[in-house]
């Protein structure tokens, strides 16, 4: 018995050979795996939306129905579109002055980026808790400098789930982006310049369409990321710019109410893997990863 | 060859596990300062008198409780609970009826006795204040509500449970016995008024360092969060007025392994002395009415249980029955 369930674990069914695309056998493993961790799930998942309370598609309809849970839908989508813009906007800047420094002050830049986003994550969104809240180092600091009266609003709000979620978001826009504009030929960016092309010009015409792939590769990780975070928004956000994975945990949690947090989780995954089949459709598989 | 060797081993080190297991039983709460007294006051004293292992395991989920009962695959044998939660799982039929030959009830505060459970400890929502921050505190709950004569930010229980609606038809005038059932339409409008100067507070640490930080120099607080700042040395006020009363109750979830340990322990957890170690080190009322009369007398009368000249229960009933449709309502209202 032993030795018939560990074959099977080890090696797929001979029938399934067949249909496998060929070179897919090492992958085996892995398939199988996603299969009962992810894709049984899903189903699950799926089958909980439209069958609980009653059969039928009334959590959807309730979902895409009601005023309130739109708005979360929208605020994920508002909340991920700042993060990524904000984002990219400065981390294509680190990227580029990473790409040129000296190795040595660049691989300490690196270091300085890795060791935060090794740090817990908790740990870091409660680091800015401290920091913004309206007692906090940050107001404090302005304050005493005279530059405002009162404290500014900072967290519980949109600008601190923004600050904070940028903070962690960072390395994911950096590292793709480092990697694409490495592999630019500095001499291009010289031919440019000697061919009459202003610093903007070379900046709009050669630099950003060649650093496209990173940007779109680091820009959809992000965005994709935030639409299913939680705790960063749960902590520094206020109730009333909810993100989707709050909800779903309220619908799982406190209402126990599980065909409405799997119609939600449902409607998260779509969105999710639309962006994704957008992002296939336009750049292919190969620049993925940044090239 | 290996691999069957390694199985083996496998099997061998799982069926160890499962002789451990009979033997232990595990208490599921809700974390932090409150489960650190409930390990010291019940599961240490139940492990010294019965041999039984308590382990500790938290926070209290109750999706995961429903996920765990409808699988058959319950891990947890005692669970703290809040109060309305209790009632309303018991009649889902997720909980096991509690055994009243192994656990006297005779003794036990009626207002937190179902068939399938008992209180675990009952606390009150007040008004809590850093003096050193503000130059008055609010006394009432009308007060909090009246961002004129006390401005700033209040910081209120995030969580859909008895207390905050409470709060808000009492400030609006509602009488404390013309509560329910609750005019929610009423109570929701009260709460716009002061919507934008809310922070809310999702535990119980999170309120202490709102309160003490000034953040939010006031709000409804656990009372027994309040204690322990003032202990830490802080000048915080609490005002009882009309101080709400919910509880949390202790069950046992359907199939639970150790369902016999789980009875014993919830016996030994609502006893006297065992009732009276736990208010002492939380500042939260005993559920055993013997209990006061075994605590230090200056002790005892910071608790809620000698609150009651003003003092609103919380319907643990009403809010069983209406949960789900407050709860919609509660988070559909916070997140416009």
């Amino acid at each position: 018995m032993t030795q018939a369930s560990n074959t099977a674990m080890l090696a797929p069914p001979p029938r399934r050979r067949g249909w496998l695309p060929a070179g897919l056998g090492p992958a085996t493993p892995a398939l199988v795996l996603l299969t009962l961790f992810f894709v049984v799930p899903v189903v699950s998942l799926l089958l909980r939306s439209v069958l609980e309370p009653s059969p039928g598609l009334g959590n959807y309809a309730e979902l895409l129905g009601s005023s309130t849970y739109l708005r979360v839908f929208l605020n994920t989508f508002l909340v991920s579109g700042l993060v990524t813009t904000v984002s990219l906007l400065i981390g294509f800047p680190v990227a580029w002055t990473l790409a040129i420094m000296p190795g040595r002050w660049a691989r300490i830049v690196f270091a300085i980026l890795l060791l935060s986003m090794w740090t817990n994550l908790l740990a870091r969104t409660y680091a800015w808790m401290v920091l913004l809240q309206r007692t906090g180092i940050v107001n404090k600091t302005l304050i005493n400098l005279g530059l405002i009266d009162q404290p500014l609003t900072l967290v519980n709000n949109l600008v601190g789930v923004t600050i904070g979620m940028v903070y962690i978001m960072l390395p994911f826009v950096i590292l793709p982006l480092y990697g694409v504009i490495r592999r630019i030929d500095p001499s291009i960016l010289q031919a440019a310049a000697l061919c009459g092309a202003t610093k903007g010009q070379a900046l709009r015409r050669i630099l950003l369409p060649l650093a496209a792939p990173g940007m779109a590769a680091g820009g959809l990780m992000v965005f994709v990321m935030s639409l299913g975070y939680f705790v960063t928004p749960a902590l520094l956000g206020g109730t009333n710019n909810m993100m989707l994975a709050e909800l779903i945990a309220q619908f799982v949690q406190s209402l126990v109410n599980w065909g409405m947090g799997s119609a939600a989780a449902f409607v998260l995954l779509v969105a999710t893997l639309a962006l994704y089949a957008v992002q296939l459709r336009l750049f292919g598989t190969s620049q993925m990863g940044g090239r | 060859m290996r691999k069957t060797t390694f199985l083996a081993a496998l099997t061998a080190a799982v069926s160890l596990a499962g002789v451990a297991h009979a033997e232990d039983m595990v208490f599921t709460s809700w974390g932090g300062t409150t489960q650190d007294a409930q390990k010291a006051a019940w599961a240490d004293k139940f492990t010294a008198e019965t041999g039984t292992n308590v382990l500790m395991d938290g926070p209290t989920d109750y999706g995961k409780l429903k996920a765990m009962v409808e699988a058959s695959g319950v891990t947890w044998d005692a669970v703290d609970v809040e109060g309305d939660y209790a009632v309303q799982a018991g009649k889902q039929g997720l909980l096991e009826p509690l055994d009243f030959t192994v656990i006297d009830k005779s003794k036990l505060d009626p207002r937190f006795v179902t068939d399938h459970s008992v209180g675990s400890f009952y606390y009150s929502f007040v008004i809590g204040c850093n003096a050193d921050a503000v130059s008055a505190c609010p006394k009432a709950w009308a007060d909090l509500f009246d961002t004129a004569n006390f401005p700033g930010k209040r910081t209120f229980y995030k969580w859909s449970a008895p207390g905050v609606i409470e709060a808000a038809l009492l400030a609006d005038g509602v009488a404390p016995d013309k509560l329910y059932p609750l005019d929610l339409d009423r109570a929701f409008k009260k709460l716009d008024t002061i919507k934008g100067d809310i922070i809310w507070w999702s535990g119980g640490a999170q309120s202490q360092q709102l309160l003490a930080s000034a953040e939010a120099p006031f709000g409804s607080f656990w009372n027994g969060r309040l204690t322990a700042l003032a202990a830490d040395g802080l000048t915080i006020e609490t005002s009882w007025d009309n101080n709400i009363t919910a509880a949390d109750s202790l069950v046992v979830p359907k199939g639970a392994k150790n369902k016999d340990a789980a009875m014993k322990f919830i016996a030994l957890a609502t006893s006297a002395q065992a009732q009276a170690d736990m208010a002492a080190a939380t500042g939260y009322a005993p559920t055993n009415l013997d209990s006061p009369a075994l605590m230090d007398p200056e002790v005892a009368k910071t608790l809620p249980d000698q609150q009651k000249a003003s003092q609103v229960n919380a319907d643990m009933n009403y809010w069983a029955e209406h949960r789900d449709e407050i709860g919609t309502r509660w988070y559909a209202w916070q997140a416009q």
